[in-house]
């Protein structure tokens, strides 16, 4: 996968930054994830996601899967949770114009650390 | 439907959050749907201290009454968001009334963007410093196999032209004992010991405007006059190489590995260039690198060999010598020492 086009491909932070909000709207909506976000203060929630979507899609950060299991050491995500943030990023990046082909691979990218994310 | 129908109505649609409250006791009189959305257990007749337990009252009302109006930001969750809500208060006499008003403002959406871009900002920040650490790191890489006027060149251009540069003095220096160690010493401590010598001659050679050309394992060659053809590059290798010789004899004595080596200096005219497409490897080629070369040949262990001809005023630190042998001296060479 070539991440770093992604990125680029979607117009760079100038467009990605929407992405990032409307995620992180999404997140903060849902009845399943939501509540991990709780305790959690506005200004490192929205520093989560923006270098989450910026990970993902190749822009200007990257975790290695030590630093992703070390975040999600403490949270008991469940498959479950995992899946619905697939779902609600998938929505997330199709209403923003990202094509099926790109989604995809973003997505898999994601499943690919699921077994560093969920300790079930 | 009357004036003050129609006042309450617009008070009622308009998007930011409105509450009047009764200047003498603090207490609610009026707000809007926008406030009541946000700020819901409010009521009627509430103290403004009960609604906004954290807001600094008297601040605000010293504020009110001196500026004309108070400005502040309240921050609280609703649900697991939280809300940023600017506040500006002001006083009004309505009908005789002294009301307090209170705008407010929803600013969540451009606190959070806020945060984003600082989140952005320290991202880039980071990449921007890691990079700068890359190029400080391929600039010193390169540095090590071209002078800096070619890498300069390089950086700028993509290329480096070659270039005839008509007087300079090169200096070659090869490690007369370099078999013998190779075979005696483990690669790691020859690889070290080798890593030293170099460095050490790099920085005697940076003090006298002398640039390494290059080093292959037993050998090594610097020069001077690239960079100014006014310095007087002769002076600057002659004194490089006894510097190197100085610099040996005060290691061989109390290093376990002693190296012993013969330096040959020659002047004239070379050509610099960068060579090869992929693996690039700087070189000079032409007289004073065949003199040099040549002297190099015919000198002692631990002597500096040059052309007689080529000596010219060598400044006070050092003094000429005869050549030790005799097919040095035959070929018009001369040895250099420290006074």
């Amino acid at each position: 996968m070539s991440a770093e086009s992604l990125y680029v491909k979607y117009g760079g932070f100038g467009k990605v930054n929407r992405i990032v909000m409307a995620f992180y709207d999404k997140l903060l909506d849902s009845d399943e994830i939501g509540p991990y976000f709780d305790d959690i203060d506005m200004p490192r929630m929205i520093d989560h996601q923006t270098k989450f979507i910026a990970s993902l899609l190749g822009g200007p950060a990257a975790f290695t899967d030590e630093q992703l299991g070390n975040a999600h050491a403490r949270l008991a995500v469940t498959h479950g949770h995992f899946d619905e943030l697939k779902v609600i990023l998938q929505s997330t990046l199709s209403e923003h114009g990202v094509t099926s082909d790109d989604s995809a691979l973003v997505l898999n990218a994601i499943e690919a650390r699921r077994a560093v994310i969920v300790k079930e | 439907m009357s004036i003050e129908a129609i006042n309450e109505q617009l008070l009622r649609s308009v998007g930011i959050g409105v509450a009047l409250f009764s200047r003498s006791d603090l207490t609610l009189e009026f707000s809007n749907d926008v406030f009541e959305s946000w700020f819901e257990d409010s009521n009627p007749g509430d103290g403004i201290d009960a609604i906004f337990p954290t807001l600094d009252l008297d601040n605000m009302l010293t504020r009110v009454q001196e500026d004309g109006k108070y400005s502040t930001e309240l921050k609280f969750r609703k649900k697991r968001r939280t809300i940023v809500v600017a506040q500006i208060f002001s006083l009004a006499d309505i009908g005789g009334q002294q009301l307090l008003v209170l705008e407010c403002q929803n600013i969540t959406r451009i606190r959070e963007l806020e945060s984003m871009i600082e989140s952005y900002s320290n991202m880039v920040e980071r990449n921007a410093r890691e990079i700068q650490r890359e190029k400080d790191q391929v600039e010193k890489l390169l540095l090590n196999i071209m002078p800096r006027a070619a890498y300069e060149e390089y950086r700028d251009f993509g290329v480096v032209a070659p270039q005839r540069l008509e007087s300079v003095s090169v200096l070659v220096l090869e490690f007369s004992n370099f078999n013998e160690n190779v075979n005696t010493l483990p690669p790691a401590s020859l690889v070290s010991e080798l890593n030293e010598l170099y460095s050490s001659f790099d920085r005697i050679g940076d003090q006298l405007e002398c640039e390494r050309i290059r080093s292959t394992g037993d050998s090594y060659r610097c020069m001077a006059g690239m960079q100014d053809p006014n310095v007087d590059h002769l002076q600057s290798v002659a004194n490089a190489a006894t510097r190197f010789i100085r610099y040996l004899n005060r290691r061989n004595e109390s290093a376990n590995t002693k190296w012993l080596c013969r330096i040959g200096i020659g002047t004239g005219s070379v050509v610099g260039s960068v060579v090869g497409n992929q693996k690039y490897v700087y070189d000079i080629f032409g007289a004073a690198v065949n003199a040099a070369v040549s002297a190099r040949t015919h000198a002692s262990e631990m002597e500096v060999l040059l052309a007689d001809e080529a000596v010219g005023d060598l400044g006070g630190r050092l003094q000429r010598l005869d050549a030790t042998t005799e097919a040095a001296r035959e070929q018009s060479l001369i040895a250099l020492a420290d006074i």
